[in-house]
Order: C-alpha cells, then sequence, then structure tokens
C-alpha cells in the first residue's frame, strides 16, 4: 500500500515542547523523504501556535495547529477526533505519537477508528522497499523485535524517548489551521490539571538518570542523588526498593513495575540490580553502578562499577562533575 | 453494580526466554506464567470499591488465555474476586494488541459490566495500548492511568498520572480505567480465600459464544507482522574497582565519562 503522508503528533503545553518532540518531528520528516510523501507535524490545543514556531527548525514539510481543539476541557476525546479527521482526509499514510502516556491512548484509540496496525516501544525506524521497518526491545529489552506493518491502509508508531537524534534544519515548514471539531460536550472531563513537579524532566525522557536505591537508607539521602542529578542536567530515579519504602513518588521508579528508560548515561547508586530493576534500564547507553556491596549483581551488567560508599563518592563525583562542567 | 476486572497471563520475569522460528511467538510452555504483576492493582481496586459500595456490587475477572490461563486466574479469585470468565480460543493465538482488545470488548459486551478496570500495561509487551483501544470499541469514557478512582452515583472520578502531576477527571459509567500502581497495595490472599476459590466458577468463553469469528482476530486480525525476533546478548561486563576513599571513588567514575565522552 503505497502512503500519502506522515503525519507526526508533538505533544505540547501551554507552547512548550518536550524533547521527543523535536526527535520525532526530524525523524518523521526523514522517513517522508525516503517514501516521496509529505510529513505533517500536528499540535494541539491553546499554545499551539507558538509551538508549531519551534518546529520550524526541524525538517518537516508542514505544520499542522489546532489552537482551538479543547484538549485543555476534556481527556484526550478531542485530540482523538481531529488526529482521526486529519488522518482520514489524508487517506493511506503513517502516524508517529510519543510513547507517554497521552500518545499511548491516542495511538490505540485512533488505531481502533482506522482498522490500523500499532508499532509499541519504537526504537528506531527505517524505510525498506517502500514501507516502514520497526525496531521494538521485548520481554522487558531481554529480545529485540522487528516489525512491519501487514495491508494495513494506516500504520501506527509509538516511539520511545532518547531514541532518534532531532536534526535543527528548517524544512517548508508551512503553517496550516486545523479547525476545531464542532463544539461537542465529551463524556470525560477535566476538572482539575495538579502540577507536583512542574518544569522537572521526567526519568524516562532524560539523557541522563541518577538513580538511588535501597543503599540510600532514608528519604532524607536523596538529596545527594539528586545534586548529582542537577549538576548532571539529568533526572532522578529510583529502585522498586527505594518507591516501596516511601521514600520517593512512584512516577521516578526505574524498572519492571516502573518506566523503562535509555539514557545516555545511568548511574546507579546503592541500588543491587535484581532483574526487575535491570530490565528498565539495560538499554541505558553507559552504565554506572556505585555500591558497597562487591557481589551486587550490577556489578555483572555495568560499564564501570565502583565498590564503595556512596555517601562519600556521590557528593564528591557532583563536585567534579560542577568544576568540569565550569571549566568547559 | 458489575466490575469486571482484565487480567493478563505473563511469563515470569526471571525466566529465559526462547521463540519459536516458524512463527516468531514466545515458547510459553517451557516458563512459568504468572499474573501479570501490574493487573493485581486493578484488582485490589476492583475489591476496594466492592468493600465501600456494598450491595450488590460484584468483581468479574476476565482473561484471553490457553487452558493455562486458569490457575492465574484462580489467583484474582484468591484475591476476593467473584466469579472469572476466560475466553480460550485457538484462533486468538497470535492476536497483536489490538486484535487483543477487540476479543477482550466483544467479551465484555457479552458478559456485561458497569466498570470496567485494567491493569496500565503487561510485563511481557509493555505496550500500554490495550485499555484505551478497548474503551474504544466499548464506545465508553477511557480514563487511564488512575492512581485514584472513586466511583459515586453512577459517576467515576479519577486522578490520571501525567508527566508533570495528574489531571482531575469525571466521567459517567459506564466506563474504563486502569489502575496504576500508586493506587493501591495489592493484597496476598488469604487461606480461606485460596480455598474459596477452588468453589468459584470460572465460565469458559469461546469465539462463538462473543459472537465473533476468527477473521478478526488471531494471526489474521492482526495488522502488524513480527519479522524476527531474536534475544539481545547480555550485557558485556564492564570494569569495576574498588574504591578506597571517596576521592579515587569520584576520581574513577569522571574519568570514564570523559573519556566516554558522556559529559
Amino acid at each position: 500500500m503505497a502512503m500519502n503522508a506522515v503525519v507526526i503528533y508533538v505533544e505540547q503545553e501551554q507552547g512548550a515542547l518536550r524533547r521527543i518532540g523535536l526527535e520525532m518531528a526530524t525523524k518523521g520528516a526523514d522517513i517522508a523523504k525516503s517514501l516521496g510523501v509529505p510529513s505533517i507535524a500536528v499540535v494541539l490545543g491553546p499554545g499551539a501556535s507558538a509551538a508549531a514556531e519551534q518546529l520550524k527548525s526541524t525538517p518537516v514539510d508542514v505544520i499542522a495547529v489546532g489552537e482551538d481543539v479543547p484538549v485543555d476541557k476534556f481527556l484526550l476525546d478531542p485530540a482523538v477526533d481531529a488526529l482521526d479527521a486529519l488522518l482520514k482526509e489524508k487517506g493511506p499514510s503513517y502516524a508517529l505519537f510519543p510513547a507517554s502516556n497521552a500518545g499511548k491512548d491516542l495511538a490505540a484509540r485512533i488505531a481502533v477508528r482506522l482498522g490500523a496496525g500499532v508499532i509499541t516501544e519504537t526504537t528506531d525506524l527505517t524505510v525498506t522497499d517502500g514501507a516502514l521497518v520497526a525496531q521494538s526491545p521485548k520481554f522487558g529489552g531481554s529480545a529485540l523485535a522487528t516489525i512491519t506493518f501487514k495491508d494495513s491502509i494506516y500504520g501506527i508508531v509509538l516511539c520511545r524517548p532518547n531514541s532518534f537524534a532531532s536534526r535543527k534544519e528548517p524544512g517548508k515548514g508551512e503553517i496550516v489551521a486545523l479547525s476545531a471539531p464542532a463544539a461537542k460536550q465529551y463524556a470525560a472531563v477535566i476538572e482539575e490539571r495538579v502540577a507536583q513537579e512542574a518544569g522537572a524532566v521526567g526519568v524516562d525522557e532524560a539523557t541522563v538518570v541518577v538513580s538511588g536505591g535501597r543503599g540510600l537508607g532514608g528519604p532524607e539521602h536523596f538529596d545527594i542523588i539528586e545534586a548529582l542529578a542537577a549538576a548532571l542536567g539529568g533526572a532522578v530515579g529510583a529502585s522498586r526498593a527505594a518507591v516501596d519504602a516511601g521514600w520517593i513518588s512512584h512516577s521516578h521508579q526505574v524498572g519492571q513495575t516502573g518506566k523503562s528508560v535509555a539514557p545516555q548515561l545511568y548511574i546507579a547508586c546503592g541500588i543491587s540490580g535484581a532483574i526487575q530493576h535491570k530490565v528498565g534500564m539495560r538499554s541505558s547507553g553507559t552504565i554506572v553502578a556505585i555500591n558497597k556491596d562487591p557481589n551486587a549483581p550490577i556489578f555483572e551488567f555495568c560499564d564501570l562499577g565502583v565498590v564503595g560508599d556512596i555517601f562519600q563518592i556521590v557528593p564528591a563525583l557532583t563536585q567534579l562533575v560542577k568544576e568540569r562542567k565550569g571549566n568547559a | 453494580m458489575k466490575i469486571v476486572v482484565t487480567v493478563k497471563q505473563v511469563p515470569d520475569t526471571n525466566a529465559e526466554k526462547t521463540f519459536d522460528p516458524a512463527n516468531n511467538r514466545l515458547n510459553r510452555s517451557s516458563i512459568e506464567n504468572v499474573l501479570n504483576p501490574f493487573d493485581e492493582y486493578a484488582i485490589e481496586e476492583g475489591l476496594r470499591i466492592k468493600e465501600k459500595l456494598g450491595g450488590d456490587t460484584t468483581v468479574t475477572v476476565l482473561t484471553m488465555a490457553p487452558e493455562s490461563g486458569r490457575e492465574v486466574v484462580r489467583k484474582a479469585l484468591a484475591m476476593g474476586a467473584d466469579s472469572a470468565a476466560l475466553l480460550s480460543d485457538p484462533a486468538v493465538g497470535g492476536s497483536d494488541a489490538i486484535a487483543t482488545a477487540f476479543a477482550l470488548a466483544q467479551s465484555l459486551k457479552k458478559i456485561g459490566f458497569d466498570l470496567v478496570l485494567t491493569g496500565t500495561q503487561s510485563t511481557d509487551a509493555i505496550c500500554s495500548i490495550v485499555p484505551a483501544a478497548i474503551a474504544e470499541y466499548l464506545g465508553v469514557p477511557s480514563l487511564t492511568f488512575a492512581k485514584k478512582v472513586t466511583v459515586t452515583d453512577g459517576k467515576v472520578e479519577v486522578h490520571r498520572e501525567t508527566e508533570s502531576g495528574y489531571l482531575r477527571v469525571t466521567a459517567p459509567l459506564p466506563a474504563l480505567v486502569s489502575v496504576t500502581k500508586s493506587a493501591n497495595e495489592p493484597r496476598y490472599p488469604s487461606l480461606k480465600g485460596i480455598m474459596g476459590a477452588k468453589k468459584k466458577e470460572i465460565a469458559p468463553l469461546s469465539l462463538s459464544d462473543v459472537g465473533e469469528d476468527a477473521a478478526h482476530l488471531g494471526d489474521a486480525g492482526s495488522r502488524t507482522k513480527v519479522v524476527s525476533i531474536a534475544p539481545v546478548g547480555a550485557r558485556p561486563k564492564g570494569t569495576v574497582v574498588i574504591a578506597t576513599d571517596a576521592a579515587e571513588g569520584a576520581r574513577a567514575v569522571i574519568d570514564f565519562l570523559v573519556a566516554k565522552k558522556v559529559i
């Protein structure tokens, strides 16, 4: 089935994009070019116009802006309708979504409406013989699958953060207005928006993650993890032991019942490295572990292991990182 | 009120995985299957809603699995679910996430529901798209990633986790809610629960029962194709140094990071 377009859904809030939006816009534009079809980035809701300006730095051909689509009033339903309408108008196409909570929901619901296939947790996309080929880790990263679409008219791809490189290379960047669907009362109403960690980069999207585990001994010691993460410009992660003990919220948890992350650098402090943690971080670029127990399993799969006291080493490392960044 | 919780059997995380080269499917026979850990939060939430509402509120567990799925369902019954339904049909083997959602939605229509509860993901596929797809097939509100669930007077309110906090969302029933790990601490089955579970009914369902044919399901109904799948080799073991003092340990890390050009 020849495709007509590559549609890229870019999440934005009040005009702010997350980095994965730029990564997907770049990758989507490259795929569209290989297929010889236009790339169309879509931004919805209040702030969409400001977000569109930022997308002009990427190689996308068209930026569809739905400033008036009421995604801030109803849970996802308006976005489902707007994207469904756009994809039906374009005809056969590939659609890329971020593998965020909202991205997964949108992809699933639009796939049902369009009878499309969905490829999830995609870490690489290429074009072979005019069709998309995706790489996706399965079974907690213990296996890698190569997946294609069969005969579907639409193909939907969920993209993992930190998988594609973003590139500053302005494309045509033609802005088109996406009209809001007729005013409609949807069932799922957003009554309140509560920001708890405003501005913090999510652990699944950060390029550097510094995680703390049981070895920290208590919530009051997470400050050494936070300081190192801040010095490296990264996010704070945690093992299940630290989350279950109530030292830090679940949104920081890395592992089987938390988030799967693949940052360029993962530093595990006081984490033993049980299989349940390993499956959430084994795909990281470089893994450094600091632990006082020389027999900790994490030393079997890290790139650099340091056997020693995290309360001494982590603050000293933070100081060295600051000095180096100051000199750079 | 009728609460239905969808659950899945998954291979034990600790088991070594092998794949059948003929169809790229997991060799499930060689490994122990367990109840998807994420589904326990949905079961627990269903039981808590039932305990709070009382009256004629029931919790039914639904799964799509081979006959071996009975063991997994049994654990949910031991936790306190009232009854179970097992959709088992050779034609559903090889279904992708969307086809699975379709089969579950058809089963839900057959058994009836006011509130559908699901986990947020499975530990084997980790795709998180089945819950929203079920809701879309059913045409009911899709309230996913809920860390708090409150049911009152035909309405459900959830706190939906977002990247920066949460959204407070309300919708009328019937609706679907996927429950996150933050929602509760699942109970362990009691001895009494385990004994009682043996007497509870697990209703068999087949595709014909739910009014469906194989064309929409299994491999034929799946719109994606796994071309190949291979185990990922273990990460090679790196260097491990023993730090005698903080300065030495910190220096070892910074030198490594600089050499690797990650800072």
